[in-house]
């Protein structure tokens, strides 16, 4: 046989990520074709991209029914895996990156000529969370990460000029390689300790015996094994921000272009917590591991749950001294991280799901916020809360969108985010961490304040009259956003099933973990 | 030389790395910490690899840790001279807009 042939075979399960490089590719050397004239066209190139690998998922998505596991199968070495799971990220992805290049293109105060490297640097920080959500093996996943992580530094920095730009890539680059170094770090031990870099085989042991399962390592290494753990979990933290890993976040959120922040706020979190479900799901959750390694799933489920705890509570109760729309935004996509990581925490695969729901809503709801800010910004050239008073009645349909946003980012009905909250509460009761969800429901009650505030600022001061500003696309946009909030709030089944599918295409039992 | 000495002489240079970045002011030597973790899980790879009569994987994912660290490098060093060029300074401290 062509030994060449299994690696051809395999291109088929990785069609959307081919497609999106040479997309990439292609925006890069359009864009030196232009000389940087008119950068517009790339953009809409990538859009033209961005919606056909969004086709090629959706088919592929389709595929994924068809099979019983939800699982179509790994490419030769094991290197990709294709399952719901992944799909349902990439999915996300892909929508998240269009908005986010509508954001560039019809951001009044960017350079209509010569950046077309934008496009290229957010398709390349794409490829990086496609590959990143969908292997089992830890060598590509941490390509996949570092892949999205040069991109954004480079992002952050875009505006070589610009002083406050510079700063924020200056303090993710730091922060960045610090813990994309701890992690490798952890990765190695982690690999001498069981002899392979492939979760699955990490989690169950090999048949061959050339790798020992986590489980015999427990009992002959305890302490080493704990380090390993703990490393690798400090480079997720920082991906996603949860404490005590997220300093880098408001200085860096604040700094970087508005169309920048959303993509690392959204795009990029949602991708850490994605590869965090994987790595312990694979690790501790899936279908055959030894009872040590589900009692040890408990103990990292504790730590997960008392660092959730205290990230949503130092997220809500930092942005509410925050008078920076920008920064506040990013103080509350920090709390967010800590609801998110209670579905984790409580490490089931009813969990999981209600994890994977609140990241979709929270794409939803994050998206249209940053796109509101993004709006006011072209209006008033200004980030603070003030500069909004009495914008909303000049600006109704952008603004009734942003308090739809606001009311689902607090977690209130009739919203995706209230449904999203709910189910991370209800799994987390079920699972025996009541304290946390009573710590999480006074979290919301204290994001409310600054929350309303926003809305405050819109709505409850005095008119001041001048000619309005008209920035039709970015308004449809978040307008629609707002109409998905509530939408998929009201009928939230669809996304409910397809969240479920994910845990149980990674091999995860519906049963584990409850106590 | 058996697995022990290798393993210890990463843990050295893992520390090393740390203290340098969190001791170190001047953006270089932070640089500098972090590729010395990166090499610090390099030997691992490479150690465990040799002795642990494993795949070739630990030599594998040392090859890609060397060009990821590579293109780090390339991508900070650009982005502290674009820094430099800021705020005449390579010193975190002084690039200090962004607070609350």
């Amino acid at each position: 046989m062509n030994p060449v042939s299994p690696y051809l075979a395999g291109l088929r399960y990785v069609a959307p990520e081919v497609l999106l490089t040479l997309v990439a590719l292609a925006a890069l050397v359009w864009d030196l074709v232009l000389r940087g004239r008119d950068s517009r066209k790339v953009g809409y190139l990538t859009l033209g991209g961005l919606l056909a690998t969004g086709w090629l998922l959706v088919q592929q998505w389709r595929d994924l029914g068809a099979s019983s596991t939800g699982a179509l199968g790994t490419t030769v070495l094991g290197m990709v895996t294709i399952d719901r799971f992944g799909t349902f990220f990439k999915l996300f992805t892909v929508g998240a990156l269009l908005v986010v290049t509508l954001f560039v293109l019809f951001d009044r105060r960017e350079k209509k000529h010569g950046i077309g490297e934008y496009y290229f640097l957010l398709l390349g920080a794409a490829i990086g969370i496609f590959f990143m959500v969908s292997t089992n093996n830890l060598l590509l996943l941490m390509l996949g990460l570092e892949l999205l992580s040069l991109a954004s530094y480079s992002l952050a920095g875009f505006h070589k000029g610009d002083k406050r730009s510079g700063e924020a890539a200056l303090k993710y680059i730091v922060f960045g390689g610090l813990s994309a170094g701890v992690m490798l770090y952890g990765i190695s031990l982690l690999y001498g300790l069981t002899g392979t870099i492939d979760l699955g085989v990490m989690g169950r042991g090999s048949a061959d015996g050339s790798a020992v399962g986590l489980a015999a390592q427990f009992a002959l290494s305890p302490v080493p094994i704990a380090i390993a753990i703990v490393l690798v979990l400090a480079g997720f933290a920082y991906k996603v921000s949860v404490v005590p890993f997220h300093f880098w976040t408001p200085d860096v959120y604040e700094g970087a272009p508005t169309p920048v922040t959303t993509f690392l706020a959204v795009a990029s979190k949602a991708a850490g917590f994605a590869a965090l479900l994987r790595f312990m799901g694979a690790l501790f959750l899936v279908e055959g591991v030894d009872a040590a390694v589900a009692a040890y799933a408990d103990r990292i489920g504790l730590l997960l749950a008392i660092l959730a705890a205290v990230t949503m509570t130092l997220g809500n109760l930092s942005a509410l001294r925050q008078s920076n729309l920008k920064r506040l935004l990013a103080y509350s996509s920090i709390a967010h991280a800590g609801y998110a990581l209670m579905g984790v925490a409580v490490m089931t695969s009813a969990g999981f799901s209600a994890a994977i729901f609140y990241l979709a809503a929270y794409y939803l709801m994050n998206l249209g916020a940053f796109g509101f800010l993004l709006y006011f910004e072209g209006v008033t050239g200004s980030e603070d809360v003030d500069a909004l008073k009495g914008l909303g009645w000049r600006y109704p349909l952008v603004s009734c969108a942003m308090v739809v946003m606001l009311v689902s980012l607090t977690g209130l009905p009739p919203t995706v985010g209230f449904y999203g909250k709910l189910l991370l509460f209800y799994e987390g009761v079920e699972a025996g961490y009541a304290w946390l969800v009573v710590i999480a429901a006074l979290n919301s009650v204290v994001s409310l304040f600054y929350y309303f505030r926003v809305a405050k600022a819109l709505f409850l001061t005095d008119v001041e009259e001048k000619p309005a500003l008209a920035q039709p696309v970015l308004a449809s946009v978040i307008a629609v956003l707002a109409v998905f909030t509530i939408v998929t709030g009201l009928f939230n089944a669809p996304l409910e099933a397809w969240s479920d599918a994910g845990p149980a295409s990674l091999g995860i039992p519906s049963a584990t973990g409850s106590r | 030389m058996g697995l022990g000495a290798y393993v210890a002489v990463s843990a050295a240079l893992f520390v090393l790395g740390l203290i340098a970045i969190l001791v170190r002011r001047n953006v270089i030597y932070i640089l500098m910490g972090i590729e010395m973790i990166l090499n610090a899980a390099n030997i691992n790879f490479v150690a465990f690899n040799r002795f642990g009569s494993m795949k070739l994987d630990g030599q594998m994912f040392a090859v890609f840790v060397i060009i990821l660290a590579a293109a780090e490098a390339a991508v900070a060093l650009a982005i502290v001279l674009n820094v430099f060029n800021l705020f005449d300074s390579v010193k975190p401290s002084e690039a200090d807009l962004l607070r609350e």
